[in-house]
């Protein structure tokens, strides 16, 4: 348990006449807290504000300046941070700004071996000061997490976002304001050794778009038993924009928790995964798993080597992909071809991003795009939904890609 | 004995500071519905009950000591009322290990059915099949069955069972986060850990209190439905399972399925020696296909001429979508033989390297002459599959039908009659050194 305390030296001792290594008289007013707020906008350091009332004696030359001590135990707070500063004074009942030259503060003492500090504060009459003490303290901490529920149809997530705070840092902060930098300002009770899980926003209808990748130089081979195929990966890709229900603030790295209605009223668990930063505008994938109704191999099915001069080539390459949809409802399968590693395994080093160029035996179906760049280019395939009766059987549909690296040499 | 885990304690009062407790009641479950996963070691739990609110703010605490409940998956929802209802913040106080309590503001008084639910560790469930041939070997009794284990020491009532067949993504595991707040848990794999695992297992069926027993003796149905990606099979109604048991319910049967049987010569892939599939279809045609199968083990018998059973192998499945061929492995069969033999070679067409006057070979090509032979010794015809990678610059030339697999990989197939032997020749021309210019095979 920290013990910490706001002092004021009411008898405030002259300067000039005060020896630098005195031992330390902490007379403690002990003014309560009027006010805390917790701001975790920054997400490596916490910013702690308190406001308090502290009584001030006129400075003179016979008394000198008002010192205030600060001192602080079993809490992490970073010296250096820590910041006084004057805001009002009392007159009646209500606070009034402060005109100029009131209240100034001198300076700033550190004792040392000692977690304290003293302000000399110049105030040119007797009053009652609301002054704000900030500081950055460790083991306050506060992270995001997701609860992301699916329509059965999987077009729409009720998406919610929590804001967790964690008071590990030895300090009973009491009532006190948190703001994560965005969203509400929530008002709570935080205790020390507290955790405090409190939702931050609510979206109701955040359009999705599900998506099948394959990459065989991501993954590799699926098993011994089907050495040609490899991992379909599942996502859920959202946009983090006006347009989508969102775009309201970034959505910053967490635990997201996805849920999918069942139909009959309830929910089922559908796996989680960590987001990532998505700023506005930016797009959110979330990893749910391996398709398993998704099939997909590939194949070279041919590798041809056309020679230039010397050691200068042209490899022309044919991959075939077969794929297969066992899900009842259509799907679009996108493949990602790292071309820099197969010209590697298949004939020599990219040099670079490697030179190539479509050849025409490639398949009319697959749409190639490059939002991964030229070099890993996207194919992206429509793969129908399995057919229904008795005798209906999924067929394998075949695509070819057919490419030529162009200017290779070893 | 049924037991209650979880205490379910409504505090009325100030928001922060309410010390005492103004009432304290024990709301009871009226159902529990768990869903198991088999790719993880998860449970998802949903328990609904009645609560009593009061109108204003209203602390519900909840704990869960000696549980492997992942704390940061409780969570509440009102079943009515709910846009009257606002959960205000959930609070996991460091003094009170494995307890929380949520701040819940209500507009209205009176009963609220409400739905809590987790996550734990400890129930798992499996699937596994069996194939029964004819002596023929040309049709087969396929039953597949589900087994939930409970290995409690008790008797648990009454729980809506239902079993998610699919692989999930978790990020961390379960019972790793329910070690993380409160008082650790034993470590994965001493007996207090799985004295812990049972605990939960039995905490978890015993939710569903004083139900009514079903009155059914017939096996029950189970209930298939997709959702997502994943199957979800129910268990009809409401489940007992006993004290150190596991259950094991009938999920799926096709009788007298017809199937295929294949022989598969891969040396890269299975071996030196072919090995026998037996094929089918998880689809309508061989009376399944209303699911997908979930991976488990398959166990093969053929019943002989008296009666008896031989045992003819056993596979682990991966999962098999709907309509999706299901393929399981024999193993080697000492009644079919394969053989290849290089029954001639020839070099030519050589290159020189020319090095201090002199030549040096750099580059040739060969031609090999093979026979492939299977010997096949059953009393019925084989079909016969054979995929050989021929790596280089390689020009094939067969007498039987052959087409490539891929860039360096030969398949063929063909049908080899009751004890009959089937020989066909090969040719092969590799090109090697400086005459190597590609890397892959052609057929000609």
């Amino acid at each position: 348990m920290s013990i910490r305390r706001l002092g004021i030296l009411a008898a405030a001792a002259l300067l000039a006449v005060a020896p630098s290594s005195f031992a330390r008289i902490k007379m403690t007013a002990l003014p309560k807290r009027e006010r805390v707020e917790i701001q975790l906008d920054n997400g490596r350091y916490t910013l702690v504000e308190e406001e308090r009332i502290v009584p001030l004696l006129a400075s003179n030359n016979k008394r000198g300046n008002n010192r205030i001590d600060f001192s602080w135990s079993n809490t992490q707070i970073d010296k250096d941070s820590i910041q006084f500063r004057p805001l009002a004074i009392r007159e009646g009942d209500t606070f009034r700004p402060l005109k100029e030259g009131e209240v100034t503060v001198i300076n700033v003492a550190y004792p040392p071996n000692e977690n304290a500090l003293v302000w000399e504060v110049h105030s040119s009459k007797a009053c009652a000061l609301k002054a704000r003490v900030s500081y950055l303290v460790s083991n306050l901490s506060r992270s995001f997490a997701y609860r992301a529920l699916a329509d059965k149809d999987e077009t729409f997530l009720v998406l919610k976002k929590y804001l967790q705070l964690r008071n590990y840092s030895g300090e009973e902060f009491g009532e006190a304001g948190v703001w994560a930098g965005f969203g509400p300002k929530f008002t709570k009770q935080v205790d020390q050794q507290t955790d405090i899980k409190m939702l931050l926003e609510r979206f109701a209808k955040v359009p999705i778009r599900k998506t099948y990748t394959f990459d065989w130089y991501a993954h590799g081979r699926l098993n011994n038993d089907k050495p040609f195929a490899s991992r379909v990966l599942m996502h859920y890709r959202l946009r983090n924009d006006k347009r989508h229900g969102l775009g309201k603030f970034p959505l910053q790295p967490g635990k997201a928790r996805i849920f999918i209605q069942d139909g009959r009223g309830g929910e089922a668990f559908l796996g989680e995964d960590w987001a990532k930063l998505t700023p506005i505008d930016g797009d959110m994938r979330l990893f749910l798993g391996d398709a398993r109704d998704v099939v997909c191999t590939r194949k070279i099915k041919s590798n041809q080597r056309h020679a230039i001069r010397g050691n200068l080539f042209d490899q022309e390459i044919r991959i075939t992909f077969e794929c297969e949809n066992f899900k009842d409802k259509e799907v679009t399968l996108d493949i990602i071809e790292q071309l820099n590693r197969l010209a590697q395994q298949y004939a020599a080093p990219a040099q670079g991003d490697v030179e190539w160029e479509l050849g025409p035996e490639t398949s009319e179906a697959i749409k190639v795009t490059y939002e991964r760049g030229r070099a890993m280019p996207l194919l992206s395939i429509d793969l129908p939904a399995r057919p229904t009766g008795k005798d209906a059987k999924v067929e394998k549909q075949t695509f070819v890609f057919h490419i030529v690296l162009k200017n290779l040499w070893k | 004995m049924i037991r209650t885990a979880i205490l379910f304690t409504v505090l009325l009062g100030g928001l922060a500071h309410a010390s005492n407790v103004d009432l304290v009641t024990l709301p009871n479950r009226d159902a529990v519905q768990l869903t198991i996963y088999n790719s993880e070691d998860l449970t998802l739990v949903k328990e609904t009950r009645a609560v009593t609110l009061k109108r204003g703010i209203n602390r519900l605490q909840f704990s869960w000591a000696n549980t492997l409940i992942d704390p940061s998956s409780v969570e509440f929802r009102a079943l009515r009322h709910a846009d009257q209802i606002e959960l205000a913040d959930t609070v996991f106080p460091g003094q009170k290990r494995q307890h929380l309590t949520w701040n819940i503001v209500s507009e209205i008084e009176g009963e609220v059915p409400v739905e809590v639910s987790y996550f734990t560790s400890g129930l798992t469930w499996t699937m596994d099949y069996v194939a029964l041939t004819n002596a023929g070997e040309t049709d087969m009794d396929f039953t597949g069955h589900v087994r939930v284990f409970n290995q409690s020491g008790e008797e648990y009532e009454n729980a809506q069972v239902r079993l998610i067949v699919g692989k999930i993504n978790l990020v961390e595991k379960i019972a790793e986060l329910a070690r993380r707040q409160g008082i650790p848990p034993p470590q994965p794999g001493t007996v207090g850990f799985n004295q812990l695992k049972d605990r939960a297992g039995r905490r978890a069926f015993g939710k569903a209190e004083s139900r009514s027993r079903d009155a059914a003796k017939s096996a029950k149905k189970i209930v298939k439905e997709g959702v997502s990606e994943y199957f979800m099979f129910s268990v009809e109604g409401e489940e007992t399972i006993r004290n150190g048991w596991s259950k094991r319910m009938r999920a799926l049967q096709s009788l007298k399925m017809q199937f295929r049987i294949v022989y598969r010569m891969r040396t890269h892939q299975y071996g030196p020696r072919p090995v026998r599939f037996f094929l089918w279809q998880n689809d309508e045609a061989h009376k399944l296909g209303d699911a997908p199968l979930p991976d488990g083990r398959v166990r093969v018998f053929r019943r002989n001429a008296s009666d008896g059973m031989s045992f003819l192998g056993e596979q682990q499945i991966r999962y098999v979508p709907m309509q999706a061929p299901v393929e399981i492995n024999l193993g080697t069969d000492d009644l079919v033989v394969y053989e290849s033999r290089k029954t001639g070679s020839e070099r030519f067409e050589f290159h020189f390297r020319v090095h201090n006057n002199r030549e040096y070979v750099d580059g040739w090509n060969e031609r090999t002459k093979w026979v492939d032979t299977i010997r096949n010794y059953r009393d019925k015809p084989i079909t016969f599959e054979l995929h050989r990678i021929w790596p280089g610059d390689v020009e094939y030339q067969s007498e039987v039908a052959t087409k490539s697999f891929d860039y360096r990989t030969i398949e063929t197939t063909f049908d080899v009659g009751a004890r009959e032997t089937f020989a066909y020749p090969c040719t092969v021309l590799t090109r090697h050194g400086r005459n190597q210019k590609q890397n892959r095979l052609r057929i000609r």
